[in-house]
């Protein structure tokens, strides 16, 4: 293997061997990613105007507050200390992008679950209305004991709601672009410090958001035995495409800069992207999961492709790009760690099965959200045309 | 009846938000320790307790409180730089509160003890004492002899 | 509240979006601005350095005097609560060659170290041994990223830990660029050397240096004109390890050769 300094063996420092952000710390920035791009696709609703995304905007608002209720999780799990968290609340440090992790995304959760209530509380008054007993309780208390609908509410309401939706993008940005400058400004790991990294964790969050909502729009639908909305899909699958583009291409800007400048980054980044990532971010990461994609979301967009072709095709290319940003998270987090300290060797990854920071956590707690979306959609009508007054 | 008007709702979820707040900002004000600097932004007791940490070695100058005829003995020694406790073990496990708990015996006596420092190695400084298993005088003694047979450990010139 | 109600209600809808973006993209900037700002004087922390200045402690290595034996890795490990395989000081061998660089560490050079292999021996041109530890930067990255405030930089330059504050995150441990800081597997912590913060407010010196017997460690006051530290530091060719990192490390290297890293 390709050393950097010269290296005759692979050297790491004693205290490198072990990688101290497993894969608990890949999924955390995928959910949070994922919060953020369902969030901006009820935005392009909302605020955007966009009239083919009106159907879906309920959808992603809740698919986002799922997403958002496990956000936490994985770094409870993570945490040496888990019971000492709300020091991020006593004592948040400014002086570090992750002191502000507390209060943002707690003020997150507050803004989505006031959007949701807005919208849904004619429904949550017309259910405390016509059900009795603990079904009626539980409805009542989610009206705030208010069971007529009042005229001039539904003016303010969508004021408000637009409100939230519009400072709900850039706080959504907030909370995931903050994640992109934790990893961004550690000057000491070669292949995370780069002022390019809030940008580009952002716009991979969109997609991977989006490329999600796709996905779990085409189960849901098929599921239900619904139709699917073929002009809706079209211009959904044409904002992914140029999203992915851009996101795309800051990756790959990175690594052309540190390659055209050939000093620091590059020595080790060189052997880095050579042999321990070559096969999960050369291969897998960026000719499969990026350039297959590009191909495939771009026929579907320039192309008069339609109906169920044009559906399988979104949905494979939505499916690769869902792969394509956790793989992402995966080259950063990881691949930055398996960089020593010592700048004459890499650290080998140790995947855990089991275990507090293993597969099987990693997968459950990503596995939660959808779960919550589906017994929230047991209760409450998931599409816009649904919820009737 | 309370007449329901356009912003009820708002009304109720303003004073439910408010409430929420103040039972925040009581259990911030609990739970944030009470020796918090803001200035510096640490916990200002943190500095005494690592400071009060207990002490396990004493060094040398602790060693002379009760065996100051050896320390001035072996000053003179070629080993005279050394630290005691190196070979001889902490002050913590030897003494506590002043009183004797166990001896300060020299636990390994083999000659590994000494090849830690003197085996020959091409990266140690040249002119500080190195030995290879074949030093001239050594080669009827090599195999499971220990040094201290015949080289005081605290003045090993030969 | 009507009248809060009604006169939002007057607004345009497009210039009341766009005074909300505008408001919050501004309440972004300051809020960076703010963090940078709080960034470039907390790490250096305002109020310690108003503490006191009475002294400066540094750490001066000879890494010609090192002979590798690793005492000073047991002792540390002895006076601290060292867990297995985490260290808070270790020592590393270089075996410079024409074909490169070999490193090596075993056991963080805890049991001393055992002859090269003949290949490496036989290039080998200069071969030299280099204790590390913390560095108790003057401008420390590990404390500017820790999200709570559990690691900090006292009065007298140390940089220390509060175990009983510290969440076990981490991030400290990413950002040290010098791999001086671990999470101690025992306790759940992050740790690291403190140069024995415990014993030199005592009068001592760190459990390490006592250990030294050729003098290749040496700790003191660069307050002190007297002090062994002072006259090094003033007299000898010397340098820090990763200058281009600028943490403005206090351990200084005695005539370090340029590969070493």
């Amino acid at each position: 293997m390709d050393l950097p300094h010269g290296a005759l063996v692979n050297y790491i420092f004693p205290n490198n061997e072990i990688v101290w952000w497993s894969i608990l710390i890949v999924i955390y920035p995928y959910i949070t990613g994922l919060i953020a791009g369902a969030f901006v696709v009820s935005g392009f609703s909302h605020i955007f105007k966009i009239k083919e995304f009106k159907p879906i905007a309920n959808f992603a608002l809740i698919a986002a507050f799922s997403f958002g209720l496990f956000a936490a999780v994985p770094l409870l799990f993570h945490l040496g200390q888990p019971q000492r968290a709300f020091e991020i609340y006593f004592t948040p440090h400014l002086t570090s992008a992750m002191s502000i992790f507390g209060y943002i995304y707690s003020s997150y959760l507050i803004l989505l679950m006031l959007e949701i209530w807005l919208i849904y509380r004619p429904y949550f008054i017309q259910q405390a209305n016509s059900t009795t007993g603990l079904q009626r309780s539980i409805w009542y208390i989610l009206t705030l004991g208010v069971t007529t609908y009042h005229q001039d509410s539904a003016k303010i309401d969508q004021k408000l709601i637009l409100f939230l939706a519009g400072i709900g993008i850039p706080w959504a940005f907030v909370l995931h672009g903050y994640v992109g400058f934790v990893f961004g400004s550690v000057k000491a790991i070669a292949w995370w410090a780069s002022p390019l990294q809030p940008v580009v964790f952002l716009l991979s969050a969109i997609v991977s958001g989006m490329a999600m909502l796709m996905v779990m729009y085409t189960f849901v639908k098929w599921r239900s035995n619904a139709p699917y909305d073929y002009p809706m899909i079209k211009k959904f699958i044409a904002f992914l495409w140029g999203i992915f583009i851009l996101a795309f291409v800051l990756e790959i800007l990175e690594v052309l800069f540190a390659r055209y400048e050939s000093g620091h980054h590059w020595e080790i980044i060189e052997p880095l992207l050579n042999g321990p990532l070559f096969g999960s971010y050369v291969i897998t990461q960026v000719l499969v999961l990026s350039v297959i994609p590009v191909i495939l979301l771009g026929y579907v967009t320039l192309s008069n492709s339609k109906d169920k072709n044009m559906l399988y095709l979104a949905n494979l290319g939505s499916f690769m790009l869902v792969l394509q940003v956790l793989f992402m998270r995966f080259n950063v987090v990881v691949g930055g760690q398996l960089i020593s300290k010592s700048e004459r060797g890499f650290v080998d990854y140790h995947w855990e099965i089991f275990g507090g920071e293993g597969v099987l956590v990693s997968a459950t707690i990503l596995a939660a959200p959808f779960v919550t979306f589906y017994l929230i959609s047991r209760f409450i009508p998931i599409f816009e045309n649904s919820v009737q007054r | 009846m309370k007449k329901i008007t356009a912003l009820t709702h708002l009304y109720r979820l303003g004073a439910l938000f408010i409430a929420f707040i103040i039972v925040f900002l009581l259990v911030r004000q609990w739970a944030t320790p009470s020796d918090w600097n803001y200035e510096v932004w640490y916990r200002g007791d943190s500095l005494t307790e690592v400071g009060n940490l207990p002490l396990t070695h004493g060094g040398n100058e602790s060693c002379q409180v009760c065996h100051a005829d050896v320390v001035k003995k072996v000053s003179k020694l070629r080993h005279k730089n050394l630290s005691c406790e190196s070979c001889h073990g902490p002050l913590a496990t030897h003494v506590r509160g002043e009183k004797k708990i166990a001896d300060a015996i020299v636990i390994n006596q083999s000659r590994g003890q000494c090849l830690n420092c003197h085996a020959e190695l091409v990266s140690k400084p040249q002119g500080f004492p190195q030995f290879t298993d074949e030093v001239e005088k050594h080669t009827t003694l090599i195999e499971g002899e220990v040094c201290l047979k015949c080289h005081d450990a605290h003045d090993p010139t030969p | 509240m009507k009248k809060i109600a009604a006169d939002f209600d007057e607004l345009d809808s497009v210039s009341r979006r766009k005074f909300l973006q505008y408001a919050m993209s501004g309440a972004a900037t300051i809020l960076m601005v703010q963090m940078s700002g709080a960034a470039a004087t907390q790490g250096r922390g305002k109020g310690w350095k108003q503490m006191s200045t009475k002294h400066q402690y540094a750490y001066v290595i000879d890494i010609n005097k090192c002979i590798g034996w690793g005492g000073c890795v047991r002792a540390c490990g002895q006076e601290n609560d060292v867990p297995e395989g985490v260290f808070r000081t270790w020592v590393e061998r270089y075996v410079l060659t024409e074909d490169g660089v070999y490193v090596d560490s075993p056991k963080g050079g805890s049991e001393g170290f055992e002859p090269v292999s003949a290949e490496i021996q036989k290039k080998a041109k200069r071969s030299f041994f280099v204790p590390k530890m913390c560095n108790h930067c003057e401008n420390p990255p590990c404390v500017q990223v820790c999200p709570v405030g559990a690691t900090y930089k006292s009065p007298e330059g140390f940089v220390l830990v509060d175990h009983d504050y510290c969440l076990g995150c981490a991030y400290c441990v990413q950002a040290c660029p010098y791999g001086a800081r671990f999470i101690n597997t025992e306790k759940h912590v992050s740790d690291k050397c403190t140069w024995c913060y415990h014993r030199v407010k005592k009068g001592k010196q760190p459990a390490c240096v006592e250990a030294c017997p050729t003098g290749a460690r040496i700790f003191g006051d660069l307050m002190d004109p007297e002090s062994d530290v002072s006259l090094i530091f003033n007299d000898s060719q010397w340098m820090v390890l990763k200058p281009d990192m600028y943490t403005s490390p206090m351990c200084f290297y005695v005539e370090l050769p340029r590969e070493v890293v």
